[in-house]
């Protein structure tokens, strides 16, 4: 045996025992840990040997297997597009009269995204191109003749605006679903402008639809301090009950519940607060984990809601002249209005930002303010670096966007399926799994004798890496994943089928066992090779194309193959080489 | 243990117009069957609702069907899946929510009996009814009121005063379809005999998009192929794989067009796997031709790729035998679309075999014989151009 032999050998075997190990978080996920318990990453670290992987690699169910509700929400780009094209046109027409440059009317084509601005005076024309083009850098010139000039929305900033819609929509999205105390929700973007949600174990497929509707998640509402002292008392004639955790707080600058679930303060305060009043919460985030809450914050609001996200016009974070961070929000002339009379008859009064009935933020309101901008500045530093306090202020800008503008969202798909047809599909699909795999594998012993027992030992192999491969890429298996896997192992023996045929027909031309073992795989490897990667090609084209459980089974396929390359081929060899060349067998078993 | 004992020598090459005319007619029928009537396209491509009910007790789909007409479900079609014995039924409607156009004008009527109502909004896509009132309204009156459209009411969201004082805004969201078939099979039960396996909602936009999306892949991957056979092998070799990866797609399509079985994701995912699959045969045989062109020099053309056919036929057929072999467990055990799947990929495995031989093999030839006659044709007429690249 040489020593390119050995390196082969014990390659394979720190491959076998590689897939065994990465393994192990699958198998305690699935076999040991009870099923609620699944998906509880720290319950399993726990539960395993120190000397076991991360327990992050593992091989996750599918929705379709472990039952919950897959969510495909469409965002319309398109509409939110068009609206601002429609704006933005309104601000052109604003500017113009403004700067007193002359009198322009201007027409918006929804399709083209065009504005076209027609003077009333044609000799005005050449100052207002001009000065448009030079404000309103977001558009490009089309065409101008005479007193008419058509402007374009700029590609590259429309795209922006794109993205920024879908980013938005995902923002409101979270925090909906937030609201409904889900542990695991996986929320992502699909393609450009779909939004994916995975909630495993849920069941409610009606609910989904709370997260679209678009308007008025955003709300302006008064705090009520006439009675700072509202919790404290509350929670002295009241005790809350066992179990609830509700205790009072002052972080907040005054007395507040605090409580672990949003619901144990709802629930307790029902009934209890005065009329014409409603008790909120804020969100206290986890320092480390942003999007996930520790616990909640109560607030005493009017029930009226004077103004809401509809009137926002704009919503920015900025570094003031203190060198503080803020965010500069404006209204339209209507909001502005009614933001002038609540700010002048709330001086002193606290105003909360809530959006999807979470209170945001409840600045302090220090005089009256007019003209429809104002700046919400972001409290002390305290012990926060200036990037977090910068960070806070710019994810409350986008929060206030994400209320302002949104692009309007529609389900495009649900699918839910119950924990019950999970396990059921589970356990048929592994019978299926063994069935068919057997019946491979029984017949390659049968067939080819020892050589097809050596391609039994490489099919088990490929299984193990292909559960390995989707452990270590953290991917899904589905149902479709399950026929993926019987089907590339069913694909995967065809390699030594070929390989075994070849040895036959060059043992028939009178070689020897050496030679022609030898041969067999030179000749074979090509064909192999070539059908290997037309196989994969159209696997990775069902992979960028396909979606949820298609996918799984692209994913399945593409690990396969690429396993099948090394079992089929290296593996074999290996093992036929040791019988021929270190054995000196003279007979080959094919 | 072998297949084929002695070596075959069959003349497959000989019975290739025979062949190709029955591929040919079988491939327009498809074609036109497609045209004529349509796939059964699933909710994945057509959009609309599906539920998955098992029922505890035995049932038929009759009486499923006609449990759900009385509970005022008139257009839903029923399909047993799986075994009779597992009494699990599949009920498939359009639309995604009980909000349609007939259904939301006579809610908008309803509500504006309220009085005072305006500005009455159907959203169909969302199933969500918005309106402004000119006073605070009780959510139970709306809820009834939009009820008595024949909607079902999942919430009414009070949204407070409108800015400007301009009057109040409500948005009523409406039940899905599932809510509403689970209604239909629950009414005048006292608990449901049934359990709730299964619901998918596709929207008909998205519907439409899935659907151009998976033939977009066929073509991608189509091309793709093509382009690494080419350039694998000499590019005579390409339009007979290509040819042949038509067949197979469209033969499998065939299959979901004559059983009439849900033309869906899982669909598209199968044809997909078939085109990857299929030209593994196609390059076991043309790898074979290029190394008897080599060994039979002076052989003709049509003779080699015979013999080639031959020697590769054990293999052909026990490859294929071994993937068809590992598709049984789920043929057996598989419901719904894994079956399904399971079985185009058998048709897929079989035709596969057969376009190999049949279609991309004398294909190959006819367009070597057209070059070589083309070129015999220059020569004859005495142009020695030579530019002509040599097609031998």
């Amino acid at each position: 045996m040489d020593r390119g032999w050995w390196w082969k050998f014990g390659l394979i075997v720190a491959v076998t025992l590689g897939s065994i190990w990465f393994l192990i978080p699958t198998y305690y996920s699935l076999v040991v840990l009870d099923r609620d318990q699944r998906n509880n990453l720290a319950v399993l670290e726990e539960r395993m040997p120190a000397w076991a992987p991360p327990a992050k690699y593992r091989l996750n169910l599918g929705l379709d297997l472990q039952g919950g509700i897959h969510m495909v929400m469409r965002v319309d780009t398109k509409t939110a597009l068009q609206k601002r094209t429609e704006r933005r046109a309104q601000q052109i027409v604003n500017y113009v009269n403004d700067k007193k440059l002359g009198e322009v009317t201007a027409d918006t084509d929804p399709e083209k995204l065009e504005v076209t601005l027609t003077a009333k005076d044609p000799g005005t024309m050449d100052a207002i191109q001009k000065e448009v083009l030079a404000t309103f850098t977001d558009f490009k010139e089309v065409s101008r003749s005479g007193a008419s000039l058509v402007l374009v929305q700029d590609e590259s900033q429309a795209n922006v605006f794109r993205t920024e819609a879908v980013d938005q929509a995902m923002l409101v999205i979270r925090r909906r679903i937030d609201k409904w105390g889900v542990a695991e929700v996986d929320v992502r973007k699909l393609g450009a402008d779909s939004i994916q949600i995975s909630l495993p174990g849920r069941s409610n497929a009606e609910q989904a639809k709370e997260l679209v509707g678009t308007t008025a998640q955003l709300e302006f509402r008064m705090v009520d301090d006439s009675n700072p002292q509202f919790f404290a008392q509350l929670l002295q004639a009241t005790p809350p009950p066992a179990g609830s955790e509700i205790t009072l707080t002052t972080e907040g600058g005054f007395p507040q519940l605090q409580a672990p679930t949003r619901e144990a303060i709802i629930e307790y305060t029902k009934d209890k607060v005065p009329e014409n009043r409603v008790v909120l919460t804020e969100c206290i985030a986890n320092p480390v984990k942003k999007n996930e809450c520790t616990s909640y914050r109560s607030y005493l609001l009017d029930k009226n809601v004077p103004l809401t996200g509809e009137s926002l016009a704009s919503a920015d974070a900025n570094i003031s002249q203190l060198n503080e961070p803020e965010v500069n929000i404006s209204f339209d002339p209507a909001g502005a209005r009614e933001f002038e009379r609540l700010t002048e008859q709330g001086v002193g009064r606290r105003m909360a930002i809530v959006l999807d009935e979470n209170v945001q933020t409840a600045p302090n309101i220090n005089e009256k303010i007019s003209g429809g901008s104002a700046r919400i500045t972001m409290g002390r530093m305290g012990g926060r670096t200036f990037e977090e306090w910068l960070g806070e202020a710019q994810t409350l800008a986008l929060v206030l966007k994400a209320g302002a503008l949104p692009a309007p969202v529609t389900v495009g798909e649900i699918r839910q399926v119950g924990a019950s047809l999970g396990d059921e599909l589970i356990r048929k699909g592994g019978l299926a799994a063994v069935l068919g795999l057997g019946l491979v594998i029984l017949f390659m012993a049968i067939y080819y004798k020892a050589s097809g027992l050596i391609a039994d030992l490489a099919l088990v192999l490929n299984g193990l890496l292909i559960l390995a491969g989707l452990a270590f890429f953290n991917a899904t298996l589905t149902l479709p994943g399950i026929a993926g896997f019987v089907l590339t192992l069913g694909v995967a023996v065809d390699a030594n089928v070929l390989i075994n045929e070849r040895i036959r027909e060059e043992l028939g031309h009178g070689k020897s066992a050496r030679a022609a073992v030898d041969q067999g795989y030179d000749r074979a490897f090509w064909t192999i090779f070539d059908s290997h990667v037309t196989a994969l090609i159209s696997a990775f084209i069902l992979f960028f194309t396909g979606t949820g459980p298609v996918r799984g089974f692209a994913t399945t396929l593409i690990i396969g193959l690429l396993a099948s390359l090394f079992t089929s081929i290296t593996v074999t060899r290996v093992i036929m080489t040791y019988f021929v060349h270190g054995r000196n067998a003279k007979i080959v078993s094919v | 243990m072998q297949i084929l004992k002695n070596k075959t020598n069959i003349d497959f090459i000989g019975k290739r117009k025979p062949a190709l005319f029955l591929s040919t007619v079988l491939n327009l029928a498809i074609i036109v069957g497609i045209a004529a009537f349509g796939f059964n396209f699933g909710v994945d491509f057509a959009g609309g609702t599906v539920v998955e009910v098992k029922f505890d007790h035995p049932i038929t789909a009759e009486e499923v069907r006609e449990r759900a007409e009385k509970g005022g479900l008139p257009d839903v079609s029923v399909q047993n899946i799986g075994a009779a014995e597992e009494n699990t039924f599949l009920l498939r409607m359009g639309g995604v929510t009980q909000l349609n156009e007939e259904s939301g004008a006579k809610g908008k009527e309803a509500l504006e009996a309220l009085g005072g109502v305006r500005n009455v909004y159907s959203d169909l896509p969302n199933g969500i009814i918005r309106f402004r009132a000119a006073q605070p309204m009780d959510s139970d009156a709306i809820k009834k009121a939009v009820e008595s459209a024949g909607i079902g009411v999942q919430e009414v969201r009070d949204l407070g005063e409108a800015q400007g004082g301009t009057g109040y805004d409500y948005q009523v969201v409406a039940s899905g379809m599932a809510d509403r078939v689970f209604a239909a099979l629950n009414a005048g039960l006292e608990k449901p005999d049934f359990e709730q396996r299964r619901v998918d909602y596709v929207g008909p936009q998205v519907g439409k998009q899935l659907r151009n999306r998976g033939i977009m892949a066929l073509l991608y991957s189509m091309v793709a192929i093509l382009i690494y056979v080419a350039f694998r092998f000499d590019f005579k070799f390409g339009p007979g794989a290509l040819l042949s990866m038509v067949h197979d797609v469209i033969m499998v399509a065939g299959y979901y067009l004559v059983s009439r079985r849900e033309f869906n994701l899982t669909a598209i995912a199968a044809l997909l796997t078939v085109v990857g699959y299929s030209v593994n045969d196609t390059i076991v045989i043309y790898d074979r031709i290029r190394e008897d062109m080599a060994k039979y020099k002076g052989k003709p053309f049509a003779e080699v790729i015979n013999i080639a056919i031959n020697d590769t036929l054990g293999r052909t057929i026990l490859t294929s035998g071994t993937t068809a072999l590992s598709l049984i467990g789920l043929l057996i055990f598989g419901v719904g679309e894994i079956f399904d799947f399971a079985m185009a990929m058998l048709v897929g495995i079989v035709v596969g075999v057969y376009s190999t031989i049949y279609i991309a093999s004398p294909l190959t030839i006819w367009l070597d014989e057209r070059a070589a006659a083309k070129e015999a044709r220059l020569r004859a007429s005495g142009n020695m151009d030579h530019q002509q690249p040599n097609a031998a």
